[in-house]
C-alpha cells in the first residue's frame, strides 16, 4: 500500500509534469505579464458612466496589477464601433473591453454586428450591477409611478432613454405592455443628454440605470425601480419597485459593468486571464476602491464581484429579452 | 453666496494666486488650440493622468485655463493659413484669411486676440453674476428651438451663395449630404458609410476641416510664391509699436464683441450646443446687422470679431449646465466632471451649497485666465504674422504633413488621414470651380446637429411636423429667421431703387 501510494504519488507528479510541460514556455513568457500598460476600450463616450466607473476601478487596480490603464472611447452606433475596433486589437490580454453588459448585448443582438458573445468575446469579470429606474426631474408634476402610468393611458408619455437597445427601454416597453400605458421612447444617445431632457422638462420622465438619478441628487426623483427590491432605499427617497407601484410582474432589469476579452485570449493565455480576474476581485474588496465608488456618488451596494459564469449568464438572459422585444426596439 | 466687494475680490485674488499653474496651462492651451486636431477636449483627456493627480481645485484651474486658451489659439491657423483647428474657428477663416492675403495678418491677429480675450472675459463676468438665470436657458430651449437656432447658422450658406446662388446652394447641399453619413440617431442604422466602420460616427469633423481648408489651401498655395498677394502691404517684420497699435485699435469694436460674446454665452449654456453653432450664428447675425454686409467674406474686421468673441463666450456657457444642474453640456465639461467625481466633489446645485468657493472660483479662474492672456497677445501678434512671408514652397508641404498628423490625432485612425486627403481633393476642385468650401463645411458641421434635434423634436411630437411651431420662443425665433433672410434682399432692392431715383431727381431741374 505504501509502495502504491509512493508509486501513485510519483506517477501523479510525473503526470502533472508532463501535463504542464507544454505550458512551461507560456508560463516563462507570462512571468513579466503585463509588461505594458493595459489598454481599455470603452464603447461609450468620455465623461459618461462607464468612464466614471472605469477610472474608479483602474485607479486601485494598478496597485495589484502594477500597471496603469489607458482608455479609448468609441461611442458610435450604440457601441458597435467600440466592439468592432476592440475585436481588431491585439488579443494577448493587454487589451480589455470595459462593457455595460445590458445595453451592449442588446445592441449586438439587434444590429448587424459580426460578433458572437461566447464565441468571439467573453465577459470575464463583473465589477458592478445596478437596476434600471424610472425617474423625473425635480420640477415634474409626477409624484408617483402610478400617476405617470395613468397619464400614459390618456396620452403617449415621453420617456428619455440613452438608446433604444437598452434594458431601461425594454423595461418601459414591458411596463406599457403590462399596464396598457403608452410610452414614447426618445433616445438621446448618452446618459448625460438623457438626464438633461428629463430635468429641463423636454420629456415627461426618463429611464436610465439607477446610478444616474442618484448622482443627480435633488435634481431627480425616482418613481420606480425595475428590481425585486430597492437595493438603496436611503438614496432614492425609499422609491418603490415598479412591480410594487404598478401591480405588475415584470422581471428584474439590471445591467452590469464587466471586463471582457477576446475569446482567443482565454484559449491562448489562460494564466493571464486568471491573473486579470484575481486582481480585479482583489480590487473590488479593497477599501480604497469602495471609497472611490462612494466618492463618485455611486452606491457601494452596486459593487458586484460576479464571475465569468455570472456575467455570461446575464449576457444570455439579456440576449433573450432583446429577441423578445426586437420589433419594438428596431422599429421594424 | 452674497456678492459683496470683499467676496468678489476674494474670489479673484484667490484665482490670481494660482498663476503658477494657469500660465503653463495657458501656454499648453494656446499651442493645443493652434495645432489642428488637438484642441481642448483631446488635450485635457491626454493630460487627465496629470490632472487626476492634482488636488481638485488646481486640476480644475489647469483644465479651465487650458480650455480658454485653446479657444484663443484656434483662431491663429484659421487666420494665417486658412486652417481652422476646430469647428468653432471655421467661421474665422471666412474673413481672417482674406485679411492675411491682403497683407493684414497683424490686424487680423490683433482682432482675433482682442475679441477672444475681451469676449471671454465679459462672458465670464456675466456668468459669475447671472449664473442662476443662465442655468434656466436650458429649460426653455429644447430640440424645436435648437433646430431654429441652427438654421440661423445654416442661413449663412445663403449669404455665401449670394455671389453665385446656384453654386453656393449646391455646395451647401453637398455638405449637408456628407453630414448625413453615419449611423442614424434613433435606430443606429448605418447610412452612406460604404462599409467603413470609421464612418459609423459620421464624417469625422477634424479631418474634414483639415482636408477642405488646409490641404486644398496648400495645393492652391503652391501656385503662388508667397502667401500674401503681390502688391499688398505686408512686411516680414512688425514693430512692437505697430503690434500694440493694432491691439488697441481692435478695442474700438467693443460693442460687437460684447453682444456676440453674450450670444456665444447663451448658445454655450444650451446643452449640446457648442462653439461651431455659436460662431456661425454670430457671424451670420453680424452680417445681418452690419452697415457694410457686402464686405463680409473679403477680409472684413467684423467677420473676425464675431466668431472669435462668440466661441470664447461659449467657454463659460459650456460650464453652466455642469455647475448649475450637474449634467455636462459638452464633451469638455464631461471630462471635467470626471475629475470632480474622481475627487469625490459633488456637482450641480450641491456644489454651490457644499463648496461655493470652488463653484464660483471656477468662473473667476476663467475670467483671470483671459486677463492673463493679455500679455501674450503682443508677442503673438508681432511674431506669428511672420509666417506669412515664408515661401509657399516650404509652407505648403509643412502644412500638409503637419495637418495630416492632426487628422490622425483625435481618434487615432489611419483612415482619418485618408479622409483628410479625400476632402483636400474635394476642396481643391471646389476652389478651382468656384464652389465655396465654407458652404460645404457649414453643411458638414451643422447638418448632423440639426438632424439630431429635428428627429428628437419629431419623435417627441409623435411625428407631427407642426411641433416646429408649437412653442412661443420657437415661433419668435422663426420670425427672426424669416426677417434675417428676407430683409437683406429687400433692403438691397430699396437701396438700388433709391440710387436709381437719386440721379433722376438731381437731373430733374437741370433738364
Amino acid at each position: 500500500m505504501k509502495n502504491f501510494v509512493r508509486n501513485a504519488g510519483f506517477t501523479a507528479i510525473a503526470a502533472m509534469a508532463l501535463a504542464t510541460y507544454p505550458s512551461v514556455p507560456a508560463l516563462a513568457q507570462d512571468a513579466d505579464y503585463p509588461d505594458s500598460n493595459i489598454s481599455i476600450t470603452i464603447p461609450t463616450g468620455e465623461g459618461g458612466g462607464a468612464d466614471r466607473d472605469a477610472r474608479a476601478i483602474t485607479k486601485v487596480w494598478a496597485k495589484y496589477l502594477e500597471r496603469n490603464s489607458e482608455f479609448s472611447y468609441y461611442p458610435g452606433a450604440a457601441g458597435q464601433v467600440g466592439y468592432e475596433f476592440f475585436m481588431k486589437s491585439k488579443a494577448d490580454g493587454t487589451h480589455l473591453m470595459f462593457s455595460n453588459i445590458g445595453p451592449e448585448v442588446i445592441m449586438l443582438e439587434l444590429q448587424d454586428v459580426p460578433i458572437t458573445i461566447g464565441e468571439d468575446l467573453v465577459y470575464i469579470q463583473k465589477t458592478s450591477t445596478e437596476p434600471m429606474a424610472i425617474w423625473v426631474g425635480a420640477n415634474s408634476k409626477f409624484e408617483t409611478l402610478q400617476q405617470l402610468i395613468e397619464e400614459a393611458k390618456e396620452r403617449p408619455v415621453t420617456i428619455s432613454v440613452s438608446r433604444l437597445p437598452h434594458p431601461a427601454s425594454i423595461g418601459m416597453l414591458a411596463l406599457g405592455e403590462a399596464t396598457g400605458a403608452e410610452f414614447n421612447l426618445i433616445p438621446y444617445g448618452g446618459g448625460n443628454p438623457t438626464a438633461m431632457a428629463a430635468i429641463t422638462g423636454e420629456v415627461d420622465a426618463s429611464a436610465l440605470p439607477l446610478a444616474n438619478p442618484i448622482t443627480l441628487g435633488p435634481e431627480a426623483r425616482v418613481l420606480g425601480i425595475f428590481a425585486d427590491e430597492n437595493p438603496v432605499p436611503d438614496q432614492t427617497g425609499n422609491a418603490p419597485t415598479v412591480n410594487e407601484a404598478a401591480g405588475t410582474d415584470l422581471p428584474a432589469l439590471t445591467s452590469s459593468r464587466a471586463f471582457a476579452v477576446q475569446a482567443s485570449v482565454l484559449e491562448e493565455y489562460p494564466e493571464r486571464v486568471e491573473l486579470l480576474k484575481k486582481t480585479i476581485r482583489e480590487t473590488l474588496v479593497d477599501p480604497d476602491y469602495v471609497a472611490a465608488v462612494a466618492a463618485a456618488g455611486v452606491p457601494v451596494e452596486f459593487i458586484d464581484p460576479g464571475d465569468q459564469e455570472a456575467a455570461m449568464a446575464e449576457a444570455a438572459a439579456t440576449a433573450e429579452l432583446a429577441t423578445k422585444y426586437r420589433d419594438l426596439l428596431t422599429g421594424e | 453666496m452674497e456678492y459683496d466687494l470683499a467676496t468678489v475680490s476674494g474670489l479673484f485674488g484667490h484665482a490670481f494666486s494660482m498663476w503658477w499653474i494657469m500660465i503653463p496651462a495657458i501656454m499648453v492651451g494656446l499651442v493645443a488650440g493652434a495645432v489642428p486636431g488637438f484642441a481642448a477636449h483631446n488635450t485635457i483627456i491626454i493630460l487627465l493622468p496629470l490632472t487626476l493627480a492634482l488636488n481638485v481645485e488646481l486640476a480644475l484651474t489647469f483644465m479651465v485655463s487650458l480650455y480658454c486658451a485653446s479657444h484663443l489659439g484656434g483662431g491663429i491657423p484659421a487666420i494665417l493659413v486658412n486652417i481652422p483647428g476646430t469647428g468653432g474657428a471655421a467661421a474665422t477663416t471666412l474673413d481672417g484669411y482674406p485679411m492675411t492675403k491682403n497683407g493684414q495678418a497683424v490686424k487680423a491677429l490683433a482682432l482675433c486676440f482682442v475679441a477672444s480675450v475681451l469676449g471671454g472675459l465679459i462672458s465670464s463676468i456675466v456668468t459669475l453674476f447671472a449664473l442662476p438665470m443662465l442655468s434656466k436657458v436650458g429649460y426653455y430651449i429644447h430640440s424645436v428651438e435648437m433646430v431654429v437656432v441652427m438654421l440661423f447658422g445654416l442661413a449663412l450658406i445663403a449669404s455665401i451663395a449670394a455671389q453665385d446662388m446656384l453654386k453656393g446652394l449646391i455646395a451647401g447641399a453637398f455638405g449637408l449630404m456628407l453630414g448625413a453619413m453615419g449611423a442614424d440617431h434613433i435606430y443606429a442604422t448605418p447610412r452612406g458609410t460604404f462599409g467603413f466602420l470609421a464612418l459609423f460616427d459620421g464624417v469625422p469633423l477634424v479631418p474634414a476641416l483639415i482636408g477642405l481648408f488646409a490641404i486644398s489651401e496648400a495645393l492652391v498655395m503652391l501656385e503662388e510664391t508667397t502667401l500674401v498677394k503681390q502688391g499688398s502691404q505686408s512686411r516680414g517684420r512688425v514693430t512692437w509699436r505697430e503690434s500694440a497699435k493694432e491691439v488697441f485699435h481692435a478695442f474700438t469694436y467693443w460693442w460687437q464683441i460684447v453682444w456676440t460674446s453674450i450670444l456665444g454665452l447663451i448658445i454655450g449654456a444650451l446643452p449640446g450646443a457648442g462653439a461651431s453653432i455659436a460662431s456661425f450664428v454670430a457671424y451670420q447675425q453680424s452680417l445681418f446687422f452690419s452697415k457694410t454686409p457686402e464686405k463680409f467674406g473679403t477680409g472684413h474686421p467684423q467677420g473676425v470679431i464675431a466668431p472669435e468673441s462668440a466661441n470664447n463666450g461659449v467657454t463659460t456657457g459650456t460650464l453652466v449646465p455642469l455647475l448649475a444642474i450637474g449634467v455636462p453640456g459638452g464633451s469638455t465639461a464631461a471630462v471635467m466632471m470626471i475629475v470632480l467625481q474622481f475627487h469625490g466633489v459633488p456637482f450641480g446645485p450641491r456644489l454651490f451649497v457644499e463648496q461655493p468657493q470652488l463653484a464660483y472660483g471656477v468662473i473667476a479662474v476663467m475670467a483671470v485666465s483671459y486677463i492673463m492672456m493679455i500679455p501674450f497677445m503682443f508677442p503673438m501678434v508681432r511674431y506669428m504674422s511672420r509666417i506669412t512671408v515664408i515661401s509657399t514652397v516650404y509652407l505648403a508641404p509643412f502644412i500638409v504633413a503637419f495637418t495630416l498628423v492632426g487628422a490622425f490625432v483625435p481618434r487615432g485612425f489611419i483612415f482619418d488621414m485618408g479622409v483628410a486627403v479625400a476632402f483636400g481633393v474635394i476642396g481643391y476642385i471646389a476652389r478651382k470651380t468656384g464652389y465655396h468650401v465654407a458652404a460645404i463645411l457649414i453643411g458638414v458641421i451643422l447638418g448632423p446637429l440639426i438632424e439630431r434635434s429635428f428627429l428628437l423634436a419629431m419623435r417627441i411630437s409623435g411625428n407631427d411636423p407642426m411641433v416646429m411651431f408649437s412653442s412661443t420662443i420657437g415661433n419668435v425665433l422663426w420670425v427672426m429667421l424669416i426677417l434675417t433672410l428676407a430683409l437683406p434682399p429687400l433692403m438691397q432692392r430699396r437701396r438700388a431703387w433709391l440710387e436709381r431715383q437719386t440721379p433722376k431727381s438731381h437731373a430733374g431741374p437741370d433738364a
